[in-house]
């Protein structure tokens, strides 16, 4: 049950990862737009002290994720619908929840791919010191906000099939969360009033562990603090999601939404 | 030439005609296996909300009251105009909506109960050319669902050759599905359906919008499925297809079954009456209206798009009718005169209409 599971999330990924490679034209707004901004950052920042630059690839790498988690993956059942492929997908014995999360996760990693762009500028054009301290650690908590923007990503998919109205919030999304989550610079600089708005967001914990463990060689008992509590909210996202998408196939199959009748 | 290539891809012959055994009960199902689909009363209601503001709903009933049975291995054929409630029906029996209410198994299986059960055994084909994901290779579409379906990693591989083999596609397996023409999609579709080795397959329209070499070609895949022992249903709205193809068809109106036999038994339904086939020009639309107020007229229908129209009246009355026919027509072209037998073409027409007694 559980490899078939993986197997299914594995093959949704998969499939993901060859349109993204057949339809460069997600080059656009998941590399060049936040290289732009980062190096537009960068350019203006460059003297500033502090580790300004770690701030700008995490941002960049953060902007990358969150924004492909937003639109691809958001509409990643909406896309299924347009494609016409809906029915042959809900029409397997596979949930499809396992499907969407396979696409979430290629478009995270997908959005990862300016994170490194900006690192090689970052290094190269501008020589700004990046020096990890952790580079295991620094993976390991990569790979976990990654999942953890992923499983987000699960909440917008259904959200956005159940209500119409939710899509509408979508373009004002995606410039708060870069702030709220820390991407940009650290959640300490903002309002009070907001930081709770941040702690719902997993990212926002995997940023501060991506932090320690590119910049302090001994790792503390925070930094384990961080991913630990990053997991936890995954593990909510995810359940939250494993409810809307039986209400989405529930709603679907009472009401023909996703099917065509 | 015919592109399939025959014998290729074994089914695993799971026929269950010969079962003595006309019900089970096992746990909360009660299997049916002496039909391959039991459907009772199906109906189905859809909600329809409109509005903002001031929101308003109303109820729009797609299925009324569908009942039928399908046999093991039998080639079925459900027709009906447009909105007349096979899609809906098929839907409900792939377990893709949940009827408002009745009943039906599949395979044995209960629509509401068991949908992981049907969704394992069963492959739909949905005509048209959407439902492939057309920026990747037909080996990735099969591929992707296999694994969907749970197919052996250890059968797939080989499966998907077959299957690819056996629709003619195995010279383009690797090119992009956006670079293919409709009927190597439609086979493609196909090869899709088949991928879990179905019991049961759900065919909606599978000619739509394809050229006649390559319907013809498809209609022979799918009586190939049903020589190898599988069981089809099918919608279509081409009634010389139903005729050819189907052991018994079913005509559905206003989401209600009003006629259920084989095609020749639906044929006798309208033996008491010839077709009158009119070939012309300069047909108009108020010219065929008369013609329904003609008494003994039972049905008309037109072909006014080309520039050979075709006008079929079906009367009792046979070749007594042909001086109205030149009177009605005579600002138009007639070409050809003729009276024949009625098809199952004419059959649906009538029933379609409610001129059946």
């Amino acid at each position: 049950m559980m490899l078939q599971t993986l197997r299914v999330v594995y093959s949704a990924f998969r499939l993901a990862m060859l349109h993204w490679i057949a339809d460069p034209q997600w080059v656009i707004p998941n590399v060049i737009a936040p290289f732009v901004f980062t190096f537009v950052a960068l350019t203006l920042f460059r003297e500033a002290s502090g580790p300004f630059g770690l701030y700008a690839v995490l941002g960049g790498g953060m902007m990358g994720m969150w924004g492909n988690t937003l639109y691809s993956s958001g509409f990643a059942i909406e896309f299924e619908k347009w494609q016409g492929t809906l029915e042959e997908v809900m029409g397997t014995p596979s949930n499809l929840l396992h499907v969407i999360a396979g696409r979430s996760v290629s478009n995270a990693l997908f959005g990862l791919t300016n994170m490194i762009a900006i690192l090689l500028i970052a290094s190269f054009v501008f020589r700004i010191p990046l020096g990890l301290a952790n580079p295991a650690l620094f993976a390991l908590s990569i790979i976990l906000t990654l999942l953890s923007v992923s499983a987000l990503g699960l909440i917008f998919a259904s959200a956005f099939v159940l209500s119409r109205y939710t899509q509408v919030f979508t373009n004002g999304l995606e410039f708060p969360i870069y702030v709220i989550s820390g991407s940009m610079f650290p959640i300490a600089l903002l309002p009070f009033w907001i930081h709770p708005a941040s702690y719902i967001l997993g990212p926002t914990w995997g940023i501060e562990a991506l932090r320690i463990a590119a910049g302090q060689e001994s790792i503390s008992l925070t930094f384990w603090l961080n991913l630990g509590v990053m997991l936890l909210i995954t593990l909510g996202y995810v359940a939250i999601a494993a409810f809307l998408f039986k209400k989405v196939e529930a709603k679907s199959r009472r009401d023909g939404t996703l099917v065509e009748a | 030439m015919t592109r399939f290539k025959k014998g290729l891809f074994l089914n695993n012959a799971r026929v269950l005609n010969s079962f003595a055994v006309s019900r089970l009960s096992l746990g909360h199902t009660e299997l049916s296996l002496d039909k391959a689909i039991v459907a009772e009363h199906l109906c189905k209601v859809f909600n329809i909300t409109r509005g903002v503001l001031r929101r308003s709903k109303t109820k729009v009933v797609a299925v009324k009251d569908v009942s039928f049975a399908i046999d093991y291995g039998e080639l079925f054929g459900l027709v009906g105009p447009n909105g007349a409630g096979k899609t809906t029906t098929i839907k409900m029996l792939t377990t893709m909506l949940i009827p408002t209410s009745g009943t039906a198994t599949v395979l044995g299986y209960d629509i509401q109960k068991d949908v992981t059960k049907i969704r394992e055994r069963i492959g739909f084909v949905l005509g048209g050319e959407r439902g492939l994901y057309t920026r990747v290779n037909a080996v990735d579409n099969l591929r992707y669902f296999a694994d969907l379906y749970g197919v052996p990693a250890s059968v797939r591989e080989k499966r998907i050759k077959e299957l690819l083999q056996l629709m003619g596609l195995s010279d383009r397996a690797k090119d992009r599905v956006e670079t293919y023409s409709k009927g190597m999609k439609q086979r493609l579709h196909l090869a899709r359906g088949l991928i879990n080795d179905p019991q049961l397959i759900f065919m909606d329209e599978p000619t739509i919008g394809l050229d006649p070499e390559i319907a013809k070609e498809t209609r022979s895949m799918i009586r190939e499925l049903v020589e190898k022992g599988r069981t089809v249903l099918l919608t279509t709205h081409y009634m010389f297809e139903a005729d050819e193809l189907c052991n018994r068809v079913a005509i559905i109106r206003n989401g209600e079954i009003v006629a259920l036999d084989t095609p020749s038994g639906l044929k006798k339904y309208v033996m008491d009456a010839s077709v009158v086939e009119v070939e012309g020009f300069g047909i108009t639309e108020a010219e065929v209206a008369k013609f329904k107020e003609v008494p003994d007229v039972l049905a008309v229908s037109a072909d006014l798009s080309e520039n050979k129209q075709v006008l079929k009246i079906q009367t009792p009355k046979g070749s007594e009718i042909i001086s109205e026919v030149q009177e009605i027509l005579k600002a138009s072209r007639i070409y050809d005169l003729k009276i024949k037998e009625p098809t199952l073409e004419d059959a649906y027409l009538r029933l379609v209409e409610g001129r059946v007694e």
